[in-house]
């Protein structure tokens, strides 16, 4: 095995905090994510509130309340982590603290699915046990009305929010490589579907179908359970270091070939080899290279491509440069975009 | 990279998804018919109670409810139900028991409603549903419960027409 160095991970040429390493655009576009994340956290919590005082009996109004609650924990998890990224590397975390993301990512994740199971066999028993859920009569300001209308009422009144919030928050979470920020846009994105089937749920109750709200929930809870598994397979990918892929997950990320190919425009490297993984929002490269037969590299020829190999992306946040005789044998695969 | 604002073909593709939401309750809305008489019950005991028989359950709890030694029932919630049963013009069918054996009755459909100084948090509610309190009572420990009346669950025309009376009769509305 050729001698391992490590001329870029030190020293003039040190990784850059992924904080510090955004541009002023991405800096930007972080702070509108926060300010976002926090109109998320007053709307949700409204919601929650409002629900909650007319859910009573109904199965599809708990659920959806429940999802509601839940659905405050990917926006908090994003601000605790944006907080903790900030901290730079030290002897004791010496990858920084990026990984914080990732933790905040299988929390929510594992929130979503254990609350979508419990909703799930909770409106299952129901139906098997034909609990007829009763919705009475409220008296507001001296107006009797049945607590139905007032959950419709809710229902269409407090779905829009998420629904666009959600739509601006994966625009950006695209521009910041952030899951966490994703999979919080798809879930309020999706939050229509749930205000849907919950008026469906309680029409149905209106109509003497007492079944019809336990359906509901079990829908409305089908779908907070898809997006639990989606969100833990994709955060603990993450956490085990699998190859780099783009916010969604549905593709490598292109950044690992185009490392590769920018060690390879470098005149005196005959092959190369980029390991890339995601720390939550910004990538970690080890990138091999291995010099033409009789070439040695100098110091400065790999300071240069560390420098160059950063600066392809903002989210290139920790480089570490490694010329050997020839790639590790363990590592001669390459970028899954090759070809 | 970059998905740019949300114009054109995007924010086309939004209006036609909302669109579509409100068309589908819409028309869930008109199909379903007649909303005034919403909610129904799930089967049917208002209609059939009305200008019929009203099943209800007593528990002896003074001064809401008194079971006499002949089987004859009075008290507070006897006169309001009694009331309430004439307002429908129905003919009251009394069945008198201790709570846990009403419960059993609700459970099993034999009942309609069930009287007794119920509180909201009495641990029926698998098996019977609890309207609105209509007013409260003071416990021996000074604190205040909420007292309710127990409708069979799922029999929604029945519970907020029952809760619509005891309103009224309490002067909330």
């Amino acid at each position: 095995m050729a001698q391992h160095t490590d001329p870029g991970g030190t020293g003039a040429h040190g990784a850059a905090q992924g904080h510090h390493a955004m541009g002023e655009q991405q800096r930007e576009t972080l702070r509108r994510a926060i300010r976002l994340e926090w109109i998320t956290i007053a709307w949700v919590s409204a919601t929650v509130v409002l629900v909650g005082l007319v859910a009573g009996q109904s199965q599809a109004m708990r659920a959806a309340w429940a999802e509601d609650a839940l659905s405050l924990l990917p926006p908090v998890a994003f601000l605790v982590a944006t907080r903790f990224i900030r901290r730079p590397s030290s002897r004791s975390h010496p990858y920084g603290h990026h990984r914080a993301i990732g933790v905040a990512h299988l929390v929510a994740a594992l929130a979503l699915l254990g609350m979508g199971s419990y909703l799930a066999i909770s409106s299952a028993m129901g139906l098997i046990r034909v609990e007829r859920p009763p919705v009475g009569l409220m008296v507001i300001f001296g107006q009797p009305i049945w607590t139905g209308w007032l959950m419709i009422a809710v229902m269409v009144v407090t779905s829009p929010g998420p629904v666009v919030l959600g739509r601006l928050k994966k625009r950006l979470a695209e521009d910041l490589h952030d899951k966490v920020l994703s999979a919080d846009g798809d879930m309020g994105s999706a939050d229509w579907r749930t205000a849907i089937a919950t008026v469906v749920g309680v029409l149905g109750i209106g109509i003497g179908w007492w079944w019809a709200d336990a359906v509901a929930a079990i829908i409305v809870s089908v779908s907070i359970i898809k997006d639990g598994v989606h969100n833990l397979w994709s955060a603990i990918a993450g956490l085990t270091d699998t190859e780099a892929r783009t916010v969604d997950g549905s593709e490598p990320h292109p950044l690992t070939l185009e490392v590769e190919q920018r060690a390879l425009a470098e005149p005196w490297v005959a092959d190369a080899s980029a390991r890339v993984r995601d720390l939550g929002h910004v990538l970690h490269v080890e990138l091999f290279v291995a010099p033409h037969a009789g070439i040695a590299p100098q110091l400065e020829q790999l300071e240069a491509l560390h420098r160059r190999v950063c600066e392809l992306d903002w989210k290139v946040d920790d480089v570490v440069v490694v010329p050997c005789r020839e790639l590790p044998s363990s590592q001669t695969f390459r970028s899954t975009l090759r070809d | 990279m970059h998905p740019g604002p949300l114009v054109g073909p995007r924010r086309a593709r939004l209006r036609r998804t909302v669109a579509a939401a409100a068309a589908l309750i819409v028309m869930l809305l008109v199909t379903t018919g007649c909303l005034g008489s919403m909610p129904r019950d799930s089967q049917g005991t208002l209609d059939r109670a009305t200008g019929g028989v009203l099943r209800v359950g007593v528990s002896e709890h003074p001064p809401f409810t008194v079971v006499g030694e002949n089987g004859d029932v009075s008290g507070e919630e006897v006169d309001l139900i009694q009331q309430y049963a004439a307002g429908i013009d129905a003919r009251i069918e009394w069945t008198a028991g201790p709570e846990s054996v009403l419960s059993e009755a609700m459970k099993n459909g034999d009942l309609d409603v069930v009287i007794g100084g119920f509180t909201a948090d009495a641990p029926w509610t698998s098996t019977i549903a609890f309207p609105r309190p209509y007013t409260t009572l003071e416990r021996p420990d000074g604190s205040t419960a909420k007292v309710v009346m127990g409708v069979r669950p799922g029999e929604n025309a029945l519970m907020v027409d029952l809760e619509l009376f005891l309103a009224r009769a309490a002067g909330e509305i």
